[in-house]
Order: structure tokens, then sequence, then C-alpha cells
């Protein structure tokens, strides 16, 4: 069974409910503080996902995710690359996503990784922004197999990509654009607010690395796991009431941890 | 040292930049803004590539030459000493770099500002984006700019002249007269700075060291424990006939007398012992809750204010028993109309004004949003109230949740305590002077002296590290036998407070690590600094419980002994400075009896005012602050993190900004935790005793509508009262106490944890600089805790499908005093709400059950702005129209849409359902159809009005849209 490392330490917040997520789905693994990890950096070794999940490393100072990749990069570059290169898969979900584009393990062209290509910086609000959206989802990631929409949740001050024109043009052309926001109707949200929230380029809520096997979300797929979670949650459970049915526990975030399940149970391998 | 100054520009469209461009052309100028990062260290490594590249995004931000197309240079930057936690984190990523010694980073914010503008403008803007208490402005003209080769580096060192000198001073008391003891208690010693003790208290220390010389530290420190925000003295003392005093003669009574009712069915764990109260959730769980305020330094510095107060009611959920996770964050502000500008000032010749209530609101607004917000703790719960006589004094409610296992390495989770013999180890933040005199100055009215030392700025990451480090690793260990927190009064609280459980203590003052050399001793000893945790750790634990912080990046110190010598023992490199009985220390303090007297306030009852068109009337009342949307403030607190929002703020399609939230904490159980509020602070204006029951009577329904059974459900209470050294303010707060256990009791909803801050006054200058006493309406907030058995239950405001019926539960009576709508109209009334406690607790226990059988599709307590507001929100929340008729009721319109009577909830029912909600309420009278929901979208209320719903969301979030 596969194995997960979640990150921690530093601001950091969202450990327990994303190793909830991976263990819902019958991932086994430990949240490990980012100390710990440059104490004995073989625990790399032993896993097969490494989760950065969100929070607010370092305050978000210098930069959302800024300090927290410095801090990697100094201490884990080598035992990162070691990762990178075996049949793994890597995720980072908000303060996650900003600390992958700041290591430049997404969009890594041509296997480039830690080239800084992309930021992920202020919202052009300049306004923290708690709230649900929409997402279109166009990807052959093993993260986003068979996914087409999510409802879920962002919660960030700085989720906001930007990248100059030619590294969108390829992020484009290879597919690594992996999520945009769109309006409930499923139309584009041609950074319209608060469909797209934070003012971000091409709409792009996440991108992946080129094999797809990086994964850099900004909103919070862990958020919106159970049906619970969600924003309609009354109105569904209502409509259940009336009905006699019963409320699915599983919502759409759940499904990219599924397919992390999925993946190691080789049921993705063709597709990866 | 040559100070390196390091200058990063970041790109054109930067959302900081509009943001400032916004507030210039909202002072009616328009400019182009470009924003640069600035880092001022003298550390050799500062200027090495690496370091500076760690601070560029190559992306979108450049090192090196800045631009010249500018006409002015703005810079804001931190005073000396002031928390500036960018500057801590640069130094750290120094340290990750290889820098060898910790000689500081600062930071600041350089903003290049392109456009027509004059000096005055600029000096404009630099007032609208930083506060003289704690920034420093700097600016440049382009030509000053150019031939001064940009900016000054500055570099804000904290320079204290106490190295050297007496350890101590020493007092003599013995000859000082009545006068001389009260300029002491009100200048402080050497004029630094009030102790603000009573002239009784004083009295008692001069006895107590009659003949003996007292040393500052030993003074100050009474200071501190005797002052009314540790004490409590006016709850404490003797009032009129109640010989045991407010509290325990009526609140403490209130839970005693519920919880020997209840026998068997107590879920009271620990209530007024620790730093929070603490009941059951289920048979693995407590839940634990408690609400602060941070009044005064929101008065002076709103977000240092804020952001104190959210991350110190963290410590507080943190350093209850052996220690619980923060779950949930509550907040609730009382505001003036921050689209007012009114002009008071603190001193007789007009220079010191008081910060406008627009920047009040949004400086408190961000406080506890960055401090929410990067502690990971979900902040869904809370309200704004709005009246101008905040003005002056805001009241900042800040509350935390927190949930910790029932058992603990077999011993259960809650109790804790200091044995003799424990060493004394503080972990966190480090010294400075931050919020010297907190305590002692929040005791007092705010006026001309309020000490700017007072102000500080939380440090949310450094706490996060620390508490971390205690609730997910060490507390499990079970390597220390007490914890406390350090907030008002510092150590000379936590550790005075923990050393009353082993009976003494002894401090060695010079192992307290310091942000800064040069500090007094008395200063170390009573400094607020933030993020500190105090712990009571067995010898043989101290050297693992060091290293393990250590390996979370967290500073943890061995600081002393706790001991049972009955003696607080305080020694400075070896020479004792304070040594006092712990008795005189603790219960020292004279009683004081108080007397009080009670005018009810309020007018004849008008009778003219019914508006001529109640659909025009009802949109602005829907416009009104109090009823109006405040979603601007939610969307920016994160309220989902943890994965465990289950019922949010912002309810329905139509986002209505709620009064109750429903959280499941944990992933394994189906329960859920409903939280909720009510205050009226504006019924104060007739008797504070309904004005009372009503905020206890709001609480206790809102959490009921929602779905949480009335049989477990607990209440917090937060006085903030004005003036309560006069019989006449004394006398309404009793009369709120009295109302405040006689509902607790009926409801058998105890208090759990409580908390007050009596003088909530503004004492000032006008513009004539006439003297000014703006008190705040005395207020009670009552927050309601209480547990759902399954989150499946919770009921939102937002009803769900056509054709679903209306019902009104609860009685509707002439009851328009002090209301929303006699506000709106410039009256007060005489016929304020009157809680019917027995009537009440009728329904919500046919309610409870009504809920549990999911009998009921929607549901809202009806609050400020009564029927009328509430059918306007329910009809924007859900969509739909609403068709209603008010005949059955009783009243005239007016009087039946506006009446704010307490006790009642509307809700919609599937028609399903009815016949067994019928039922259900068999022989309660009180419950009336008044109508269904409908198609047309608009909400139509026979004889008096019909609007189309978007006029009325319109009118809802228009308001505050903009903040």
């Amino acid at each position: 069974m596969a194995k997960v490392l979640v990150l921690a330490g530093y601001g950091l917040n969202c450990e327990e409910e994303t190793l909830h997520a991976f263990e819902y789905v019958g991932i086994s693994g430990k949240i490990i503080h980012i100390n710990d990890l440059i104490a004995s950096p073989t625990e790399l070794d032993s896993a097969q996902i490494l989760a950065i999940p969100g929070g607010f490393s370092y305050g978000d100072d210098t930069g959302a995710g800024n300090a927290y990749a410095q801090k990697i990069k100094l201490a884990l570059q080598d035992s990162l690359k070691k990762f990178m290169e075996r049949d793994t898969l890597t995720i980072g979900i908000c303060n996650g996503c900003q600390i992958l584009a700041n290591l430049g393990l997404v969009p890594a062209f041509d296997s480039a990784y830690g080239d800084r290509k992309v930021a992920v910086t202020y919202n052009s609000s300049a306004r923290y922004q708690c709230r649900w959206i929409d997402l279109k989802v166009q990807s052959n990631s093993p993260w986003l197999q068979g996914l087409e929409n999510m409802h879920i949740p962002v919660a960030h001050g700085e989720g906001r990509f930007m990248m100059d024109d030619d590294t969108a043009a390829l992020l484009d052309k290879n597919g690594q654009i992996a999520a945009t926001y769109v309006k409930p109707d499923g139309t584009p949200a041609n950074e319209e607010f608060p469909f797209n929230p934070n003012g971000s380029a091409r709409d792009i809520a996440a991108i992946t690395d080129q094999s797809g096997k990086v994964l850099a979300i900004m909103p919070h797929p862990e958020r919106g796991m159970f049906t619970w979670q969600r924003d309609d949650y009354m109105q569904i459970k209502d409509v259940a009431a009336r009905t006699g049915s019963k409320v699915e526990e599983p919502a759409d975030g759940l499904k990219i941890f599924q397919n992390a399940a999925r993946y190691f149970n080789g049921a993705l391998k063709k597709s990866a | 040292m040559t100070a390196h100054r390091i200058e990063v520009l970041a790109h054109q469209d930067d959302g900081r930049a509009k943001s400032l461009e916004k507030i210039i052309s909202g002072l009616g100028k328009s400019a182009r803004v470009r924003i640069v990062d600035v880092y001022t260290s003298e550390n050799e490594m500062a200027s090495s590539d690496a370091f500076i590249s760690s601070l560029t995004n190559p992306v979108t931000e450049k090192s090196g030459d800045l631009p010249k197309d500018f006409d002015w240079a703005l810079e804001i930057g931190y005073l000396p000493g002031v928390t500036d936690n960018v500057g801590h984190t640069t130094s750290e990523l120094l340290e990750l770099i290889g820098a060898n010694d910790d000689t500081a980073c600062f930071s600041s914010k350089l903003f290049l500002i392109a456009g027509d503008l004059n000096k005055d403008d600029v000096e404009k803007i630099a007032t609208e984006i930083h506060n003289k208490l704690i920034q420093r402005a700097s600016i440049k003209s382009k030509a000053e700019f150019i031939s001064e080769n940009g900016m000054d580096v500055i570099v804000p060192h904290v320079t204290l002249s106490n190295t050297g000198g007496a350890v101590a001073d020493k007092l003599e008391l013995t000859d000082l007269d009545d006068v001389a003891l009260m300029e002491l208690s009100q200048k402080g010693i050497m004029g630094r700075g009030p102790l603000g003790l009573p002239l009784v208290y004083m009295k008692a220390i001069q006895e107590q060291y009659q003949g003996k010389t007292i040393t500052d530290i030993e003074l100050e420190t009474l200071a501190q424990t005797w002052s009314e925000h540790c004490k409590h003295t006016i709850f404490a003392s003797p009032i009129d006939e109640v010989a045991d005093g407010l509290y325990k003669g009526y609140i403490k009574r209130a839970t005693k007398e519920i919880r020997a009712a209840r026998g068997e069915d107590d879920f009271c764990v620990s209530v007024f012992s620790d730093n929070a109260g603490g009941i059951i959730f289920d048979e693995n769980w407590l839940i634990t809750d408690k609400v602060e305020t941070h009044n005064s330094p929101s008065a002076l510095d709103p977000f240092g204010g804020a952001i104190t107060g959210i991350v110190g009611v963290n410590r507080d959920c943190v350093g209850f028993g052996q220690g619980a996770k923060p779950i949930i964050n509550r907040y609730g502000f009382c505001l003036a109309d921050p689209r007012t500008s009114p002009e008071y000032y603190r001193d007789s010749k007009c220079t010191n004004p008081i910060l406008p209530p627009a920047t009040i609101m949004k400086g408190v607004v961000e406080g506890v949003e960055a401090g929410g917000n990067q502690s990971g703790i979900p902040t869904p719960q809370g309200f704004v109230n709005f009246d101008d006589r905040f003005v002056g004094k805001p009241l900042v409610f800040v509350g935390t949740i927190g949930l910790i296992p029932r058992q603990i390495n077999g011993k259960p989770g809650h109790i804790k305590k200091a044995n003799p013999g424990d060493k004394i180890v503080v972990a966190g933040g480090r010294v400075g002077r931050d919020g010297i005199h907190g305590a002692t100055f929040s005791s007092v009215a705010l006026d001309e002296g309020s000490p700017a030392t007072a102000v500080q700025i939380g440090d949310p990451i450094t706490q996060k590290k620390m508490s971390d480090a205690i609730i997910k690793e060490i507390r499990d260990l079970g390597l220390y036998s007490a914890i406390t927190d350090n907030g008002a009064g510092g150590l000379a609280s936590s550790v005075g407070e923990m050393a009353e459980q082993s009976g003494g203590f002894h401090l060695e003052l010079e192992k307290v690590p310091l942000k800064y050399p040069g500090m007094a001793p008395w200063e170390i000893w009573i400094s607020e600094s933030q993020e500190r945790m105090t712990m009571a750790v067995p010898p043989e634990n101290v050297e693992e419980i060091i290293a393990l912080f250590a390996k979370r990046g967290v500073e943890a110190t061995d600081i002393g002994t706790y001991t049972d010598s009955g003696q607080a023992q305080i020694s400075y490199n070896g020479e004792m400075i304070m040594d006092m009985e712990m008795d005189f220390l603790h219960d020292g303090n004279p009683e004081t009896p108080l007397a009080t007297t009670f005018t009810r306030g309020g007018e004849a009852e008008p009778t003219d005012i019914a508006p001529a068109d109640h659909g025009e009337t009802l949109l602005e009342m829907m416009g009104r602050l109090n009823i109006a949307s405040k979603e601007f403030i939610t969307t920016q607190y994160d309220h989902n993190v943890q994965g465990t929002a289950c019922m949010g703020p912002l309810q329905g399609k139509g986002r209505i900004y709620a009064e109750s939230s429903v959280t499941k904490p944990v992933f394994s159980s189906p329960k859920g935790v409903v939280l909720s509020q009510g205050l009226f602070p504006r019924y104060s204006d007739i008797d504070t005793y309904h004005m009372a029951a009503a905020g206890v009577d709001l609480a206790v329904r809102n959490a009921v509508a929602a779905g949480c059974p009335i049989d477990h459900l607990a209440l917090l209470d937060n006085f903030c009262w004005c003036s309560s050294d006069e019989p006449e303010r004394l006398g309404q707060l009793k009369r709120a106490v009295e109302a405040i256990y006689k509902l607790s009791v009926k409801y058998q909803a105890p208090f759990i944890s409580g908390k007050d801050s009596m003088f909530n006054d503004f004492k000032g200058f006008d513009t004539n600089g006439n003297a000014v006493k703006i008190s705040a309406p005395p207020t009670l907030l009552a927050s309601s805790i209480g547990v759902i058995p399954d989150v499946e239950r919770a009921i939102d405001l937002a009803p769900k499908a056509v054709g679903d019926i209306v019902f009104l539960l609860g009685e509707t009576k002439d009851e328009l005093g002090a209301s929303e709508y006699y506000d709106h109209l410039g009256r007060t009334g005489n016929n304020v709400p009157e809680t019917d406690g027995h009537q009440n607790l009728r329904l919500y226990k046919l309610y409870s059950r009504a809920s549990r059988d999911r009998l009921i599709a929607s549901a809202y307590a009806l609050n400020h702005g009564g029927l009328a507001a509430a059918l306007a929100k329910k009809a924007i929340a859900g969509g739909f129209g609403l068709d209603i008729s008010l005949d059955k009721l009783g009243l005239a319109s007016t009087q039946a849409l506006y009446s704010e009577s307490t006790g009642r909830i509307l809700v919609t029912i599937s028609p399903q359902n009815k016949e067994k909600f019928m039922k259900n309420f068999k022989g309660f009278e009180n419950i009336h159809e008044i109508g269904y929901v409908s198609h047309p979208k608009t909400l139509n209320i026979n004889n008096a009005l019909n609007i189309e719903i978007e006029k009325l969301e319109e009118a809802y979030k228009a308001p505050l849209k903009n903040y």
C-alpha cells in the first residue's frame, strides 16, 4: 500500500485534514515536521506520495511559500530530486502550491526541476478570499483522472498565478494548466471576480509539472471532500430528506485522493 | 556596523498597489503606485546575492535599481521595539543561508507614487496608511530622492538606559498622605505609567510596608495582581445586600444550582477555574470556550489590539487543563458608524485626535483576520453592532473554542497542578517592553495619559510554532504538571497564579530571554510580550522539554522554581528584589463594599410611529448597519480551515450573514459544535435588566433554532460596562446580573466562563477644547456553545422549496422600546422587550424535539429589526418569494413588523411535515401560520407591502459592500 508524507511546521496548518483525506481512501502515512525530515531525509525513500498542505508558512512574509521553499531548497534539494526520479506523486495545496511554485517543481518544463517560472502572488483585490468556487478540470495528471468539474473552496491572500507569455503558452500547449476557475454554469470566469477569486492569469487555479505527477493547486480539495463540508449541504440534505434518500458522504474533493490510491493500485499506471 | 538596505520592486499590477491607488482616489486624487518591499540589516550576510535572491521572486519582482517614473516616495516602517513579523522571518532567512550571528533584519514598505500631488496630499496618504504610535513615515520628493541617493537607511534599534544603576528602586510609603498616594497610583513610580489602584488599596499597601521600604517591582506586582483587570474587584466586592458580590452571588451560583439540579446529566467539567470553561462533547472529548475583550488597545492601534486579542485568547485555549487544541475562533465588534468622522481629541489643545470609525473598523477586522488565518483556526462565528457611543472606545470581543481529550496519559485532561520543586519554564517569544501596564491601563478610562507602550502586535507564527509543539507533541508526553498562558500582567500574573497551587515561587529574573538589553527588572516581570506559555516542569524533565521545543524552532527557558515557602520571591543576579507573602499578594486587597442606585431610562411611548410607506421603510431598515450584511468580513476570514466547517457564516443562495454556525470538529463523530451569541446594547437606554435578558435569550434561541438541543447548551458572559465607579452604573450592572442569573437557571443553561471590562469610557475634548466624556452603552455579550448529536440535524435560515409553510413561533407583543425601528425614527420609547423565560423555555423544548425529528426546513431567530427584517432575510437567503399575512398576530402592522419581542423563531416547513409539526406543538398557543414560500420573487405582506427580493437584497448588501 502507498505511503504518504504530509509536511508540517513553521505555520503550515492543514496537515491533519490532508492526512485524513489520504487515510480515508486507504493510503497510510504520517505528518512529518520539516525539521525532522531535514534531520532524516531518507524518510522520503520509503514514501510514494509527498503532500505539502495549506497554511501560512512563515506568515507569508517575503511572499507566500517563499521562506519555506528556501528552507527546503537549502536542506533537501537532493533528497527531493531522488524522490521525484522515482515513480512518486507530489501534491501542493494552497500554501503547498505556492511552495511548489517557489521551488520550481512546477511547471518544470523538460524536467527542469528547480526553475522558478511561475509566481503565485497577491490577489488582485489585495484581500484574503475564503469562498466556494467552481473549477473546470482538463488534465492527464494521475491526480485528476475522470475529473471534469469540482466545487471546492479557496482560502488565500496570494492565489494569483502570474507568468510571462511564453511560459503561459507552453503551459497551455503541454496541457499543464490542470484546472481553471469557471462560473457556476461552466463558462470561463474570464478573470471576473468572484468566480476567479484572485485575478489569476487565464483563470488558472492549478498547474502540474510536465509528467502530471506533481500537482500544484490553490483551492482546497480536502475541505470539499465530504458533502457535509459543502456550502450547499443544508440544501442537499433537505432534498434528501424530502425524497427519503441518503446523503452520500464523498464529495468532489475526495476524487483527487482516490486517484492517488488508484494510481498505486496500478489502475492508473497506463494513463500516467 | 554598516547597514545594508535591500529594495525589492513588485510588478506593475500588484494588488497592494491597486488598493493604495483606491485609497488615494478616496482622497479625491489619482495616482499610480509601485510597491517596494524593503529589508534593512547590519548583518554582513545581508549584502550577499544568496540573501537578496532569496527575497526576490524572479517572475514578478526586481531587486536593485528602482524606476524613476514617480513624483513622491513614501516609506512606512516600524518604530523601535514594535513587533516586526516580516523582519523576524527575514532574520530567519538570513540564518538559513548561513549567517552566524543573530543581527536582526527590519522590514519597511516603500511606495513610489506618480501623480499630480503636493506634499500635503502625500502626508494625508501617509496618515491613511500608518499609525504614529507604532510606525514611522518618511516622505521624499523625486528631487530629494535623487539628490540624496534614495531613502535614508534607518535601523530601528531599541536603546535603553537601564543597564547598571539600581537593580530595583526602593520606595518609602510610610509618610505619604492620601494625595501623594493617589498621585503615585495615577502617575506611577517616577511617572512610569499608572498603577491604577484606588486609595483603599494604596493605604493597605502603605500599612503592610509601614516602616519598611517597598521595591518598584513589589509595588508593580501588587498593581498587576490587584488590578480590576485581573482581580475583577467590582464583581467580587459586596454590593448592596449581596454579601457574596455579583460573581459568587449570581453568576457562579447559577451554574452551581444548575449542575446540582442536572445531577447525572451535568455536562460541565471545568467552569470558572481555568483559562476557559470546559464541557462534555462526547465520551472521548471536551470542548472549551473563552471570550475575551481587547477594547482599550484597539482604540489606540485597532490592528495591533485585535490581533493581540485573538492570539491571546488562543493561548487561553492552549492553557486550558493540560492544553486544548484551538478549533474555532469567535469575533465581535461594537463600533461607531464607519461612514461618519466625528472629531474628538485626547488633549485639550486638539493635537491628538481619536481614530476615525472607518480606520478602527478596518483595523480590528484585519487584526482578527491576520491572527486567525495565520494560526490555521477557522473563524466562522461573529457579529458587528453599531452605535455611535462606541466612537472613543470600541468593543473588540475575541473568543476561542478548544478540543481536548477527556483522558491524557490516564489522567483527566482538564486537571493540572504546579508542585513545589517544579521548575518554572517559559516557552515562546522573547520579552520586550511591549504592553507594559496593559493590565492596569485597561482598568482605567482612556484619556490623554494612555500609555503607548500598552500597544502590542501579536506574532501568530511564533505562537503557532509554540502551540503546535505543545498541543500536537509535548502535551501527550506528560512532561509538565501545569501550564498557563502569559496575557495581561505577563509573568507577574502567570507565575503568580500558578504559584498559588504550589504555595510560592522563586524566580531568577536575569534568566528571562529578552528582545533587547537594558530592561529594568520590573519591566521584564510585568511585560505583556505575547506568544509565551508558562509551564511547571518536574526538574527531571526540564532538559528534555527544552530540547523538544528547540526542535520546533521554539525557545524555552528555565527561569526559576515553584516552592511551598509561602513567599513570592524574585532575585536578579543573586540579589533578592521581591520577597512578599503570597497571602498578601493574592488576598491583601481590602474588601470595598459597593452601593448602587437605579433609575429606569426611556421616554413616554410615542404614538405617531406608523410609516407613510411600509415598503420604503423596510428598504431603509434593511440598510441599517445593525441589520445590513457584513459579508466583507466573512470572506476575509478563513472559516473552513481544519476541514470542519458544516454550517457556515453565510447562509442560502442569497448569502445572508448568519447568527450561528455548526462545526464538526471530530471526523469520526457525527456530532457538531453549535455557536452563537446575542447582545442588545441599546436596550440599556431603558433598562439593563431587559438588555441582559434579551442577550442571553437570543444567544440560546439562535443555537436552539440552528438545531442545538436546549439541554446541551452552555453560556459565556462578557460585561462591557462604563463608569463603574458610579452608583447608577453599578445599579444598572446589578440589575443585568440579576436578569442573567434568573434566565440561566430557568433555561438550565449554565455559565462556564466570563470576563468583564468595566471602564469603557472615552474622556477627551471636542473641537473647541471642551471636555467630553463618551461612555459606551452598558453591554452584555452572551455567547452560547452547544452540542448537536448529528450535524445532519442542523438547520439554516434559508427556505428550501416553494409551497413550504411559514410559521411564526412565540408571541409578538407591542415592544418597540429601544428597537432598531425606534432608533430609525430617532426615538427611544418605553416598551423595551421583556423576556418571559417560562414561555420561551416551553417553546425551546418543543422546538428541540421538532428539530431532532427533522420537521423544520429553515429557521431564523428574530432579533434586531423584528419580523420584517427576519422575513426579508429569509426571502433573500432562499431566493424565493414569501406570501405573508399578519392578521393572526393581533397587532397594528408597525408593531407586528418591527417589535423586537424575544423568544420568537420564524420557520418554514415542508407541507408533508405539517401534521407531525402541529402534533409536536400541540397545546402551545403561540404558533402562528402566517404564510407560505411563493413563486414570484417578491416579499408580499398583506395590507403592508410588496417588494422585489432584488431590491431588498440590494438594500441589505449595499451599505458595507465597499469596505
